[in-house]
């Protein structure tokens, strides 16, 4: 074991050794503050920056003037110009050109001007510092505050740089980023669309947004970005993804109530969520009722892919919601089938047999006569008592057959019809499951039979008569009283 | 049979031949073979009768026998011979959308069935029914339906054939509806006029009847409530079928705190129908409790006369509670008692119970996320029958994939009014296999076995044993819709 490690630290030496060996020693760059004494003037070795026939750069037998190998020791520059990219919109030549014209002053001044700090000394060279570009072009702020129109003065649009990934990831991310609003919200939208030129005349997007985005950032979230003007107008560039976007919920989605609100927001302003969401959002819940998810688009080619939506129970569905249910249900039926087919209720609610047994428990055929004729739950609501009970009781024998004074049924006692209106006005719908109507006509009718009046407590004669005599003709013949 | 397979036929075949931006077909298969003794009346001349020591009437060979005063003969059921039968359904519910109108949908749920060895079980004819077919147009504030609907609300189980127009006023929280069409019979999808739903040959109308209402809902902050009319007319004689309102609220002014309730009233026999009031709390997780009062009251159409015998309803006081004391265990037990109304129909001759009530106490414990068992315990005792006895349950399941379940029980169950007290035990076993989110297969057989201790020679029992099996198929334009849930309450689960 100690053999093995040993040889894969002496690999891993050998490596970094190797490695070392290949690293290029000309990666220094040109110090101008070593050099302040030799060069008085800027265009000596940038002749370019004034004009722009002539070289930017020195030719390499300028430096080996003194870099001979003797004087000096050689450098390896050989005139080729360093690959350096930048999103600048600029052309030395013209600034040098304004710069003289508007200053008076020469055109080492003028390049001193960008490429050194105010007061710095000569020669004390850096890369541009944006605060003197703002400082001559009359802007008074810091540099990513500057107003949406001031970026485009002096930089390229994202789609028409070359920077690379890397260097795009790296982007600072401007003070208005962090306002109220601006995201998760609408401002950064509105600040897109809102922007003017000089001439007052309006961008189609804000070059602010366009100099560091293009339309696939935009794409990260915007599921409507084929109808939003602003993202249009970007172009389209996947080295935008480099910034990445996070798709956040807003504050109203954070509201304990909003899954119960959300389908009247969403109607009262559909433009909102079909930002986020596409018509596949919606359906992950509202899949029984999928004219709901009209008003949003659907995915596709152009489109943010959006809010990814969980299907999960409301907070009410908790405890024994299975035993619970019934009540909600009933009182508002509607906020059910936003997420339930019907025939998810007709998994269980079966409205006739010789279907799935989901919703009665297990052995509850051999259970259901009490609970039945005690009306545990109302069995109508799903169950036909005609075609459901009677046709069973039917094939198991639990009927009437011929005068139901015969009575083979209720055979423990014998004088049960002489009593039954108890049972019968305790259970009428027990008793209809076997008995005709014809069975209790034979002796509670006006007209034949024994005349026993079968009318009880609350019964309103008059009030049926005006709704359905016909009822009444079924004893009473044509002489209802 | 052709019907109902050209049914299905078309049923599939829709979703291939419109053009539809997004549809959804769900496909369910069910075969159930059930093996058990029937029954067979027979008689006897009153002749032959004999007369026990306590009066009670027999047959020679030891049938109780029931004889009609004044009749010559007397009547008994003898045990029948085996009975088979093999009951299988085929149902498709298909919803279909963006059909080139912004916010145009079509809704059907079909169902086709027959029993295969040739005998009637119930519920299998017609051999097709169209549960629900219907065209939904909806807008931001609008909606219309066309075609057959069924509407579940307070006033229960109401299908036609018609039109139904809503409008929202969404800033308001509110909303109504109005339909109109032909109706169907309660708690079925067949018209009142089949004659599948007039076993006994009575009263039946002649033409289906209309059918009208209005719905209204307003939806608040702290709840809901809802509102709704409804008439039935009789389009041969222009009498009121029924004539009801119902009204239901579900409030829920502070977190984990509801009261639900609601009633109907019957305006055409001016009496109030069911109604209930509930309130349940939930204070954690781990803990609710409900209890409520309930006034149960039967309603009858006004094309039976059945309304004209006064039936009575009762009064009942309920509660239910539960609680995870620990890890996966729960308690839970739930009560209801409850009374009659008075009926005014008091006899020496026979006396029958007022009041009853119900309880009921079980648990559940998880072992682990594969193992769940589930042990209950009933009592009801009421006029009418009883019953009382436990049951339980022990399920495995591999995760998503497949689910085991073996199901038991024991009871007795003595029915009043006649000679019998049967103990009867069951049990039960059932797979689930969910290949997919779209294919799900079901393997059940339950097996009951019944002793009836009747002092005569009726005392057969009622023992089978049932097989079943089944297959869901989902078909969706849309992978999304597919990893949901299930939203309903699965055997294992009870």
């Amino acid at each position: 074991m100690r053999r093995l490690g040993l040889l894969l630290a002496l690999g891993g030496l050998w490596a970094v050794a190797a490695s070392a060996q290949g690293t290029p020693a000309s990666s220094q760059h040109f110090d101008h503050w070593r050099h302040r004494k030799v060069f008085p003037t800027c265009l000596s070795c940038h002749p370019g920056a004034a004009d722009p026939s002539r070289s930017f750069w020195p030719k390499p037998e300028q430096c080996e003037s003194c870099h001979d190998g003797t004087v000096e020791k050689k450098v390896d520059w050989d005139g080729t110009p360093p690959a350096r990219v930048s999103n600048l919109r600029f052309k030395h030549d013209i600034h040098v050109e304004k710069f003289r014209k508007k200053f008076g002053a020469d055109s080492t001044q003028a390049c001193m001007s960008c490429h050194s700090r105010a007061g710095a000394a000569w020669m004390e060279v850096t890369r541009t510092v944006p605060e003197r570009c703002l400082d001559c072009h009359g802007i008074q702020v810091a540099h990513h505050a500057a107003p949406d129109s001031a970026c485009a003065t002096c930089h390229l649009k994202l789609a028409d740089s070359k920077l690379t990934e890397a260097r795009i990831a790296t982007f600072p991310k401007p003070p208005s980023h962090d306002s109220a609003g601006f995201y998760p919200g609408r401002h950064h939208g509105e600040l897109a669309q809102s922007a003017k030129g000089a001439e007052g005349k309006p961008y189609a997007v804000a070059p602010s947004c366009a100099t560091c985005h293009a339309r696939d950032f935009c794409l990260q979230c915007h599921v409507d970005a084929p109808e939003v003007k602003a993202i249009q107008a970007l172009d389209p560039d996947p080295r935008s993804l480099a910034i990445e976007a996070k798709l956040e919920a807003p504050a109203s989605h954070q509201d304990p109530r909003w899954q119960a609100r959300h389908g009247g927001e969403s109607r009262r302003d559909k433009a909102a969520c079909s930002t986020c969401h596409t018509q596949q959002s919606c359906l992950a819940c509202h899949r029984a009722s999928p004219a709901v998810a009209v008003a949003m688009y659907p995915a596709g080619p152009g489109r943010g892919v959006g809010a990814r939506i969980q299907r999960k129970p409301p907070s009410t569905h908790v405890g024994k919601w299975a035993d619970e249910h019934a009540r909600v249900a009933r009182s508002t039926p509607n906020s059910c089938s936003g997420c339930h087919a019907r025939s998810e209720c007709l998994e269980c609610h079966r409205p006739n047999a010789a279907s799935a047994d989901g919703y009665h428990a297990a052995g509850w055929l051999a259970r259901h006569p009490a609970a039945a004729y005690s009306r545990q739950t109302d069995c109508a609501e799903c169950h036909n008592t005609a075609q459901f009970c009677t046709s069973c009781h039917q094939s198991s024998g639990l009927t009437s057959v011929g005068n139901l004074l015969s009575g083979q049924y209720h055979d423990a006692q014998p004088s049960f019809r002489l009593g039954h209106g108890q049972a019968a006005r305790q259970s009428l719908e027990s008793c209809v499951s076997c008995h005709a109507e014809r069975d209790c006509l034979t002796c509670h009718s006006a007209q034949s039979g024994r005349h026993f009046d079968p009318h009880g407590p609350g019964f309103d004669a008059e009030r049926l008569k005006k709704k359905n005599p016909q009822m009444c003709s079924a004893c009473h013949g044509s002489n209802i009283p | 049979m052709k019907r109902a397979i050209l049914g299905l036929a078309l049923l599939v075949a829709l979703p291939a031949s419109l053009r539809a931006q997004g549809y959804l077909l769900r496909l369910d298969g069910r075969l159930q073979s059930v093996a058990y003794r029937g029954v067979r009346l027979d008689s006897i001349p009153l002749s032959a009768v004999d007369t026990a020591a306590n009066g009670a009437l027999y047959s020679p060979d030891g049938y109780a026998v029931a004889c009609a005063p004044g009749g010559a003969y007397c009547s008994f059921y003898r045990a029948g011979s085996s009975v088979q039968n093999a009951p299988a359904t085929v149902s498709g519910d298909l919803t279909m959308w963006g059909l080139g109108l912004p916010g145009l949908s079509v809704h059907a749920n079909a169902r086709a069935g027959g029993d295969l060895v040739g005998g009637s079980w119930p519920g299998t004819e017609p051999a097709f029914q169209l549960l629900e077919a219907y065209a939904r147009y909806q807008r931001d504030w609008l909606t219309a339906q066309l075609g057959r609907q069924v509407r579940r609300g307070r006033l229960g189980f109401t299908g036609f054939d018609g039109a139904a127009v809503g409008a929202r006023a969404a800033g308001l929280g509110l909303s109504a509806e109005g339909y109109l069409g032909l109706g169907l019979a309660r708690g079925s999808v067949l018209p009142a006029t089949s004659n599948l739903l007039n076993p006994f040959d009575e009263f039946q109308p002649t033409q289906r009847q209309l059918v009208a209402g209005v719905d209204g809902d307003w939806r608040f902050g702290y709840g809901d409530v809802h509102a709704e009319y409804q008439r039935e007319v009789d389009r041969d004689t222009h009498n009121f079928v029924s004539e009801r309102v119902g009204v239901t609220a579900s409030l829920h002014p502070v977190r984990y705190f509801r009261v639900d309730g609601g009633s109907e009233y019957d305006l055409a026999s001016g009496t109030w129908g069911s109604s209930e009031i509930d309130v349940t709390v939930t204070p954690h997780r781990r803990f609710g409790a409900s209890g409520g009062i309930r006034l149960y009251r039967p309603f009858f159409n006004l094309w039976t006369i059945w309304g004209a015998f006064s039936p009575v309803g009762f009064h009942s006081y309920r509660g239910s509670a539960w609680v995870q004391p620990v890890g996966r265990l729960e308690l839970r037990g739930s009560g209801e008692h409850y009374q009659y109304e008075e009926t005014l129909t008091s006899t020496a001759l026979v006396s029958v119970a007022d009041h009853g009530w119900r309880w009921a106490l079980g648990a559940g414990l998880g072992l682990g996320p594969q193992w769940h068992t589930a042990l209950n315990y009933h009592v009801e005792s009421g006029p009418g029958a009883s019953s009382r006895g436990w049951d339980g349950s022990v399920s495995w399941t591999s995760g998503t994939t497949l689910t085991l379940t073996a199901d038991g029980g024991y009871m007795e169950r003595p029915l009043e009014f006649r000679y019998e007290q049967s103990n009867l035990g069951w049990a039960g076993l059932n797979g689930d296999l969910k290949v997919n989110e779209r294919l799900h297969f079901n393997l059940s057989g339950t097996w009951y076995g019944e002793d009836r201790q009747r002092p005569d020679a009726s005392g057969f029992d009622w023992s089978q044993t049932r097989i079943v099996a089944g297959v869901s198929w989902l078909v969706g334009s849309g992978a999304d819709r597919l990893s949901l849930p299930p939203a309903v309450r699965r055997r294992d689960s009870r």
